[in-house]
């Protein structure tokens, strides 16, 4: 038999142990309810009932190395419908941190999107929806850019018919100083900075 | 007594909006000689109580044929006390609420259904009870001293009734007595046992009275008469008794035949029954070499939900392995529990010890185990992860625990061979032949009951005695004997004392009611019982084979013996016999071809067809009034004649009906088969079984063999009905009318 795995509890530990709400892990009873409420189950090369799974028989390097923990928007839908209430999402982010301590690299689109996400937040206090993805697409070069813009015309033709598409460029947001502070001090607290 | 006969016809409800009441008084009741006439806009109302009341009174009425709404409801008001015989005729849901209105036929439906009413009333005599010689006994024997056992005699004590224990061991406690620990409610952690506590409440319990190292030889009577001889230490006794609770537990599946888990081979490697045994008495060792556990893996459904094994989920099976990885990390917090599961069942609240058991860190995969062997002293699992899709192999381990399943005590090591009838088929070169689980010959010996139809109870395929599992689970096929606990199904402890309790209700319901001559379950109350023409009798045994009960022993000449007290009431031996000599007061075979004859029916040129429909009253009845209560609508060309169960349907009923120009012949009766839903068990499955020799009788008569069909009918299916109906009577169309009308 090829291809065998040798169970070990130790990676489990680990996660228990370090990474933010990764001891939730253990009430999973993998339903999958989780894996199939997920709208990004497509992209993930593993859906979160097979993160834990693979967590509880310790494939260091596959839940690590995933792209699924770095994929997560946030949307609560699984933390939602969970049976057994794991916020899944926290589990998911949690390791995904843990992953980035750990000195894995998350793939160059997803760096390249949350790089230019937290720049514009930083400058404006908002998200200006026809900036960003200008950012992103054209991030990789002017081809790769070019490309991406007209793959995405006509979401953004009919976002604009819609209104929901403004084409005067955002203004930032009433004291954005303040919430520069804040985020200053996110970022201080996320690289291992004093925690009060 | 003479019989003074009154008709009160109610009006209400729609009744005389959908009628000519004074045609149907007219025509309804001509033939009957009837004394007294009467209609009412609100019969079931004080007013129309106390007019029947005083023509009980007043006129000396003794017989009331009240055609108002369905027997179903209204029981209590018209309910005259047990001098006076009341036959209701059903206006309401079978006729003015499911037919045109004002309409010929409906009329004619009408008339039918008041004539067969008056005719059945003609034929109900005054009912007595049965009453036997010698006293009643309300004493309860409990066979078993588990904690379902215990429980029971307990229970009985406590409301006042003796009990009876017989404990096959030399001390009580059964397999509670074995553990260490019990999971019960509310599942949160480990609980006491309690076994000591209970065993000492059973011995300080003046009312009960426990033999030990005892077996019971022999029981012979019926409900309330049981004479139980009981063999204790060598020494006989006798005991009488009202009802018996069988409470004989279960064993595990024999864990030798699970080879290929290494059971056997691997000294590590043990079942779940054995590691329950170890951590009672102290602490959980390797067997091999007494050292240290540190490493546990358990494999759930160890032979169950397996064709090979045990097809079925004993249920507890998790949370036994559950409850012992929860030792294991008592003794040694740094011990790892593995669980190897194919789902984990964990029933009801008990989930919350399964979360419990996840939250101390016992790793729960799922997948089954294709591997076990052993590695530098260690045991190792290699098994298809099915979360992982991948082959894992789990090392290292101290012990592999077999979570095996649970098999009733009833339940026979192989399929016992008895001396088959001269006749039967499949017998050996010896003449024996295998029993079937449904006869009293399969299950391993409990009771000996000295009963024509074997020694045991009758159990279904797997070895757990027959009950009627979703209306009346206490209930077996032998009346008067309840039972409780794992042998019924398997069962954790919390549902195993209720088990017990609900079985020693049962069985005090079952003396008192016995000893007022009346029914148990499912015609709790009834007072009939069946009579026996001894002179006519001819010994073809048809009725004590056949009944689902073995109500009915056999002398050696062949005649059978009642046992009034066992009977359940269901008229099976009337529609058995061929010679038509059983009957009850109030139902017989006289009486419905006495209702079938009285329905008119019409020259062939009027082109209005008859069928009559034999109904099962327990399922298919009450789904015909919910029909009506929906107002769907039928052919009025149908009558319908209630069945005490559609297994007392005498095939003459359909012989008699066909050469009168009735042209077809439906019946309704309970689904049977593995998941039978029939009240007495075998009713339907032997009506259907009879219509196979209908076509005889059909062929004799020149008939088409459409004209007579079976259709299940369950409580749920009202909405079938109609169709049904429909499908049915377009079929006689096409057939074309009965040849013999007129005749």
């Amino acid at each position: 038999m090829e291809n065998k795995v040798n169970y070990d509890p130790s990676f489990a530990e680990e996660v228990f142990r370090n990474v933010d709400a990764g001891d939730e892990i253990k009430m999973c009873m993998n339903c999958g309810v989780c894996a199939g409420s997920c709208p990004l189950r497509e992209h993930m090369d593993y859906p979160p009932r097979q993160i834990f799974a693979l967590i509880r028989a310790g494939k260091r390097e596959e839940v690590l190395g995933s792209q699924s923990i770095m994929l997560c928007t946030s949307c609560y839908t699984c933390a939602v419908k969970c049976p057994r209430s794991i916020p899944v999402i926290d589990v998911m982010h949690g390791l995904a941190h843990y992953a980035l301590k750990q000195g894995y690299v998350p793939r160059k689109d997803t760096a390249a999107f949350g790089g230019e996400f937290w720049k514009q937040v930083y400058r404006l206090g908002r998200i200006d929806e026809k900036d960003l993805p200008r950012r992103v697409f054209f991030s990789g070069g002017l081809i790769e850019g070019v490309r991406a813009m007209l793959n995405f015309m006509d979401i953004g033709i009919k976002l604009m018919l819609h209104r929901r598409m403004k084409l005067l460029p955002e203004r930032k947001i009433k004291g954005i100083q303040s919430l520069r502070k804040m985020l200053d001090k996110a970022e201080r607290l996320g690289k291992g900075g004093a925690i009060a | 007594m003479d019989k003074k006969t009154a008709v009160y016809i109610c009006t209400g409800c729609g009744i005389g909006d959908a009628l000519n009441i004074e045609q149907l008084k007219e025509e309804g009741t001509a033939d009957f000689g009837i004394d007294v006439i009467k209609d009412h806009p609100f019969l079931c109302g004080q007013e129309g109580v106390d007019l029947i009341k005083q023509d009980i009174e007043g006129e000396g009425v003794n017989t009331v044929v009240i055609a108002a709404c369905s027997h179903r409801v209204n029981y209590d008001a018209f309910n005259f006390g047990r001098d006076v015989i009341v036959q209701r005729v059903n206006l309401r849901e079978q006729v003015a609420w499911s037919q045109a209105p004002k309409e010929e036929d409906t009329q004619m439906l009408a008339q039918d259904n008041l004539k067969m009413g008056c005719s059945q009333a003609k034929d109900t005599d005054w009912v007595q009870p049965y009453k036997a010689e010698e006293p009643y006994s309300k004493d309860i024997l409990v066979v078993g001293g588990g904690l379902a056992g215990m429980t029971a005699a307990l229970e009985a004590a406590k409301a006042g009734y003796r009990a009876v224990i017989v404990e096959k061991e030399d001390k009580l406690g059964g397999f509670l007595g074995r553990m260490k620990s019990t999971v019960t409610l509310p599942y949160k952690a480990l609980s006491e046992t309690g076994a000591a506590q209970l065993i000492q409440k059973v011995e300080d319990e003046p009312k009960i009275k426990v033999y030990t190292s005892a077996s019971v030889e022999k029981v012979s009577g019926g409900p309330g008469l049981f004479s139980v001889d009981i063999k204790a230490n060598g020494n006989s006794a006798t005991e009488r008794i009202g009802a018996i609770v069988q409470a004989t537990g279960w064993v595990p599946y024999d864990a030798n035949k699970l080879g290929h888990l290494g059971y056997g081979k691997f000294k590590d490697v043990v079942t779940n029954v054995e590691m329950e045994e170890m951590a009672a008495a102290g602490k959980i060792t390797r067997p091999s070499d007494g050292g240290d556990v540190k490493n546990v893996l358990f494999i759930q459904c160890a032979g169950s939900r397996d064709p090979e094994h045990l097809p079925y989920c004993s249920s507890v099976c998790c949370m036994v392995s559950m409850k012992q990885a929860t030792y294991v990390k008592e003794q040694n917090p740094e011990a790892v529990n593995y669980i190897l599961y194919k789902d984990v069942r964990t029933v009801g609240q008990s989930e919350d010890f399964y979360r419990k058991a996840q939250n101390d860190g016992n790793v729960f995969i799922r997948g089954a185990a294709t591997q076990l062997g052993e590695a530098g002293g260690k045991l190792f699992v290699e098994a298809d992860d099915e979360l992982l899709g991948e082959k894992i192999k789990i090392e290292d381990l101290d012990m592999v625990v077999l979570a095996v399943g649970m098999v009733p005590a009833s339940r026979p090591e192989t399929t016992p061979r008895i001396k088959a009838p001269a006749d039967a088929a499949g017998a050996d070169e010896n003449g024996m032949i295998e029993v079937a689980p449904d006869s009293g010959f399969f299950a391993n010996s409990a009771l000996h009951l000295a009963y024509r139809q074997g020694p045991e109870l009758p159990t279904l395929k797997y070895g757990f005695p027959d009950s009627h599992f979703i209306c009346f689970p206490y209930e077996t096929r032998r009346t008067g004997i309840y039972t409780a606990g794992c042998l019924r199904r398997p069962m954790e402890t919390a549902k195993a004392i209720e088990d017990a309790v609900g079985a020693a209700m049962k069985a005090i319901q079952c003396t008192e009611a016995t000893a007022e001559g009346k029914a148990v379950h499912p015609r709790a109350g009834d007072m009939t019982f069946p009579e026996f023409n001894m002179q006519r009798c001819t010994q073809c045994k048809r009725c004590t084979e056949e009944c689902p009960f073995g109500a009915i022993n056999e002398d050696e000449k062949g005649n059978p013996l009642p046992n009034p007290t066992r009977c359940r009431r269901c008229g099976v031996c009337m529609g058995a016999c061929p010679e038509r000599i059983i009957s009850f007061k109030n139902y017989s075979v006289g009486m419905i071809g006495n209702m079938i004859k009285s329905v008119h029916v019409p020259e062939e040129d009027e082109e209005k067809p008859r069928v009559i429909c034999l109904i099962c009253e327990n399922d298919a009845l009450p789904a015909l009034d919910m029909a009506g209560i929906k107002r769907m609508k039928w052919s009025p060309y149908i009558r319908f004649v209630p069945m005490r169960c559609l297994g007392s349907m005498n095939l003459v009923w359909i012989a008699d009906s066909l050469s009168r120009g009735i042209d077809g012949i439906l019946l309704f009766g309970c689904r049977h088969g593995d998941d039978y839903q029939c009240h007495f068990v075998k009713g339907s499955e032997l009506a259907n079984t009879r219509l196979g020799k209908v076509s005889e009788t059909l062929d004799r008569l020149a008939l088409e063999s459409d004209r007579v069909r079976f259709e299940e009918v369950g409580i749920t299916d009202y909405h079938r009905i109609p169709g049904i109906i429909e499908e049915f009577m377009k079929k006689i169309e096409e057939v074309g009318p009965n040849p013999y009308k007129g005749w």
